[in-house]
């Protein structure tokens, strides 16, 4: 193959994968904020995410013949999300994992597993009494389209993208805009105010925040509510992005995603959102490990297709518990929260 | 005793005068410990302490390794719950109380081991130190008032707390818990780790706390000859039981206390 057409192919490719690293970038957060305070995997936190997509599937849905602007919409859509996995996610911690405290920590482990479990039925009951199985996201009308690609004040930047053979959707921009908005939000909120000092404290010493003044439950509740609301957004960035979805949709994104939370070095949340772009681009990568395999002459890689694309991130998790288990920005050199 | 490693022998002389405000003790009790029991799951702790501070006095509790001192001092704060018991600060019950709800009554605790937020600066440590305070400009002279008392701190000032040195964290846990300008101070062990230079200014920053605020202070120090040069009065504690209590200056000519803890042969 020729390099002028691989190379936008590879550009392309590692876009594909960092817009879908900015999704698996904010599930990661609520992961890792959460092991943070309680060095407890939540792995309740894949459906509290995909209750979030549900929920932003019910607001295009109920608002598909509405007149209104399409970036309303999404706005309402991430609003509601976020207010529903934040809350959703405030109570199972108040509910399964507080009366936990204190107890080995394989037992809330199993909770959360539990709890997951749970989630995921009740979101395929309600949604079934509607006769509703896959949930496909009824979009605004252009969320599709590509980028500037008609209207003349922003089309010379479209033209640009497409004469170096870069090709994205007006729905991918939204979504690294809008994770990034979130992003520079949790920033401002763990680094700059009293919260999040109050929440980092908790998460490093609870019974010396506690001297402070500081009520630690009420931070780890917090940090739920928090961990949940990034959950709503990546939610609906997911049913952006994947137009699909189902209640069981949260379990591949979600442990992909704990696995860059892992990645990045768990409890560190600018090694959440490394690892979340690194993975993005790594599994979209392998999805196209054929075309390396035409290059370079390895006719038997050619069997390696886009199916095999999530093998990428586990293997990764693989290496990286074996050769450096406190992650990539773990540990001793970074804000925890 | 073993003190004598750990303690140049000109300190006392050099010790800090006590305060010469005599507290009045007539009254009722800031702080007041009846028959208070604490335990480790099965371990028992105190057994039976009685304690009584009044406002704008200096209390030294001392005792050896092991005695109750920690312990003592983090029932107090709420760390821990006595099982038995009284403990009435400033008129209320407060058995029980959860530390953040103590901490709010304008009591502040310096933890045994320093306990600083190893990844918080060394002035996020002070501003998380003045959590209870919402008054932005009031937690900025605050801190400015935390520097000028510990000028290290100030260089340090972004620096994350667990790379400070071992003296340095001691510093702003003492610093930490000024930010509030507390009425009742527990301070554990507050020379642990200080040079002699610092110990004294230590002793003094306590001193000129307890005269210039009328600041009450709960002093656990294994430096006992200091601590009692300072104190109006003082507690003897000997494996969860009080053992003697009385004026600083009578404790420190104490003779069975001066063979235990004060060095002497
Ligand atoms: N976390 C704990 N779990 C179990 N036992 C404890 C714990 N902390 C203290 N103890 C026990 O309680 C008793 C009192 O300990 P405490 O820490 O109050 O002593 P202390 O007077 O402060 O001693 P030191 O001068 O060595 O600091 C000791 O016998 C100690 O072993
Ligand atoms: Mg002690």
């Amino acid at each position: 193959m020729e390099l002028s057409i691989l190379l936008p192919f590879i550009v392309n490719v590692i876009i594909g994968g960092l817009v879908l690293g900015f999704v698996y970038a904010i599930i990661a957060l609520g992961y890792t904020m959460v092991y943070g305070v309680l060095q407890l995997i939540n792995f309740a936190h894949s459906e509290v995410f995909i209750t979030g997509a549900v929920v932003g599937f019910e607001v295009f849905r109920i608002l598909q013949d509405s007149a209104m602007n399409g970036y309303l919409k999404l706005l309402i859509a991430l609003l509601a999300a976020m207010a529903v996995s934040g809350l959703l996610n405030v109570l199972i911690e108040r509910l399964a994992y507080r009366p936990l405290r204190g107890s080995p920590r394989l037992v809330p482990l199993i909770t959360a597993i539990g709890v997951s479990l749970i989630l995921q039925d009740t979101l395929r009951f309600l949604e079934g009494l509607q006769g509703r199985f896959d949930l496909t996201y009824t979009l605004p009308a252009g969320f599709g389209d590509k980028f500037c690609a008609a209207e003349s004040t922003c089309a010379p930047v479209g033209n640009f993208l497409r004469t170096i053979g870069v090709d994205v959707q007006l729905k991918d921009v939204i979504l690294v805009v809008v994770a990034l908005v979130s992003l520079g939000a949790l920033n401002y909120v763990v680094n700059r105010t009293r919260l999040g000092k109050a929440i980092r404290a908790v998460s490093q010493d609870r019974v010396t925040a506690g001297l402070m003044g500081i009520d630690s439950n009420l931070m780890i509740s917090a940090t739920f509510l928090i961990g949940g609301a990034l959950g709503g957004v990546s939610g609906v960035l997911f049913g952006l992005k994947f137009g699909t979805i189902n209640a069981y949709s949260g379990f591949d994104p979600g442990i992909i995603a704990f696995t860059a939370a892992v990645l990045g070095g768990i409890g560190s949340i600018p090694g959440a959102v490394l690892g979340g772009l690194l993975l993005g681009v790594i599994q979209n990568l392998i999805g196209v490990t054929n075309i390396f395999g035409n290059l370079l002459g390895l006719a038997n890689l050619g069997t390696i297709d886009a199916s095999y694309s999530k093998i990428g991130p586990f293997i990764v998790l693989v290496l990286i518990l074996i050769f450096k288990p406190t992650g990539l920005l773990g540990k001793s050199n970074v804000e925890k929260v | 005793m073993t003190q004598s490693t750990t303690q140049p022998s000109t300190q006392p002389t050099t010790a800090p005068t006590p305060s010469q405000t005599t507290p009045d003790i007539s009254g009722s009790a800031m702080l007041e410990l009846g028959d208070i029991h604490s335990y480790y799951d099965h371990i028992h702790a105190l057994k039976g302490i009685t304690l009584k501070a009044y406002e704008g006095e200096i209390v030294a509790l001392i005792g050896g390794n092991g005695a109750g001192k920690t312990t003592t001092l983090r029932t107090i704060s709420g760390m821990m719950k006595p099982r038995t018991g009284t403990l009435t600060y400033l008129g209320e019950d407060i058995a029980g109380k959860p530390a953040h709800k103590t901490m709010q009554m304008g009591m502040s605790h310096v933890p045994e081991g320093r306990r600083i937020f190893p990844q918080l600066s060394v002035r996020e440590n002070l501003e998380v130190g003045a959590y209870t305070i919402t008054d932005r400009k009031l937690i900025e002279e605050r801190v400015q008032e935390g520097f000028a008392y510990f000028p290290r701190l100030k260089e340090r000032e972004n620096q994350l707390g667990g790379t400070m040195s071992g003296g340095e964290q001691q510093m702003l846990a003492i610093a930490r818990a000024l930010m509030v300008n507390p009425r009742l101070l527990l301070l554990d062990e507050p020379s642990m780790g200080l040079s002699p230079l610092f110990v004294e200014a230590i002793f003094d920053i306590i001193v000129k706390l307890n005269k210039d605020h009328n600041t009450t202070v709960l002093l656990v120090e294994q430096n006992a000859n200091m601590a009692l040069a300072i104190a109006h009065r003082a507690y003897v504690l000997q494996t969860g039981e009080m053992k003697l209590s009385g004026k600083a200056s009578d404790i420190a000519k104490d003779e069975s206390v001066r063979k235990a803890y004060l060095g002497d042969e």
